[in-house]
């Protein structure tokens, strides 16, 4: 639900990216949201769309995408896709378990020409 | 022609600079920060009531509390003794940097001990929202079922504690603490579980012993502040 200030950022960080290749166009701009990052990727991309609708670049195509949520363990390092929500490792039964994707917004990639 | 360029840099919004600034001049002051989230009528505000009369004249301590109507919890917790402002959000979900920025300052921080940010009732979109806290406190409740855990994980999975209020009410409402548990320990956390009773007083007393060791952990600097 707070969708329109993520696109916000996510806008001003790709126009100060565009400000170091001036006389470029900005064709394409690839957004990745992670799973657990609390926002909604269907909302994000529509947000976006307005700004880039407006903006000086109308042409470039958004693409967000899920990031599903990767965790590795502390115990035995083993990485493995989460499922579910249950989040103990399935090599060693550890709990000592983080995320190592898919918990933030992240902007991957712009296509220019 | 052409070209992709490669990024893969981390989206900084307007709030995770509100939220350095606030980090930062809460570690300035020396105070502990504690960001207080739950659904709405877990007892969020019976918490902090209980937390003012408790420590009374021990320690000093002020709230912040994030509603999108009305002063009324504001109110409760300033008649139990604690000074509080209260944010309304309009149609707000959660709590953003520059809402608990503008309203400490009525607050000399220096002067405090304890600042409570009591965030919206909403177990969704404030775990997203940084308010440059020391600790996150997740309040659950027996009559909300015991899978709340695994329902909400982004929220949960940020908490430095969780409490679980309405112990009273176990057998009323058939709550299993023993599945609840199990599902705070499958989301991997491994942070203290306080069960406890606003309305009975039950368990209060853990609580108040888990706020004093985290405000003379923060005192002593031996635990920063969240990045």
């Amino acid at each position: 639900m707070h969708e329109v200030s993520l696109a916000h950022a996510v806008w001003r960080q790709v126009t100060a990216e565009m400000e170091k290749h001036p006389g470029r166009r900005l064709m394409g701009v690839h957004v990745a949201v992670g799973a657990l990052s609390g926002a909604a990727p269907e909302l994000l991309e529509f947000a976006l769309g307005l700004l880039v609708a407006e903006s000086q670049w109308p042409q470039a195509a958004i693409d967000v995408r899920d990031e599903p949520v990767l965790l590795v363990c502390r115990g035995c390092g083993h990485e493995y896709p989460m499922d579910e929500m249950r989040l103990r490792c399935p090599a060693c039964g550890s709990a000592d378990i983080e995320p190592v994707r898919g918990t933030e917004l992240r902007l991957e990639s712009l296509e220019v020409e | 022609m052409k070209e992709r360029i490669r990024l893969d840099k981390r989206i900084v919004t307007e709030n995770d600079r509100f939220a350095r600034d606030l980090a930062e001049r809460f570690d300035r002051a020396g105070l502990l920060a504690v960001n207080l989230m739950s659904s709405p009528g877990a007892g969020k505000t019976a918490l902090l009531e209980e937390t003012a009369r408790r420590l009374a004249g021990r320690l000093r301590m002020a709230a912040v509390d994030g509603d999108l109507a009305t002063d009324r919890d504001a109110r409760r917790i300033a008649q139990a003794g604690m000074p509080c402002r209260q944010i309304n959000t309009g149609g707000g979900c959660h709590l953003n940097g520059r809402q608990v920025a503008r309203a400490i300052e009525a607050y000399d921080l220096d002067e405090l001990d304890i600042l409570f940010i009591e965030n919206v009732g909403n177990l969704v979109c404030p775990a997203s929202f940084d308010l440059g806290e020391h600790r996150r406190v997740v309040v659950a409740s027996t009559p909300e079922g015991e899978d709340k855990p695994v329902k909400y994980p982004v929220a949960f999975r940020s908490a430095d504690c969780v409490v679980l209020n309405k112990i009273d009410l176990v057998e009323a409402t058939g709550f299993s603490p023993a599945d609840f548990s199990r599902f705070v320990r499958d989301l991997g956390l491994d942070v203290p579980l306080l069960q406890l009773s606003c309305k009975t007083g039950e368990g209060l007393d853990a609580w108040i012993g888990w706020l004093r060791a985290e405000r003379e952990a923060v005192r002593r600097a031996e635990v920063p502040a969240k990045e």
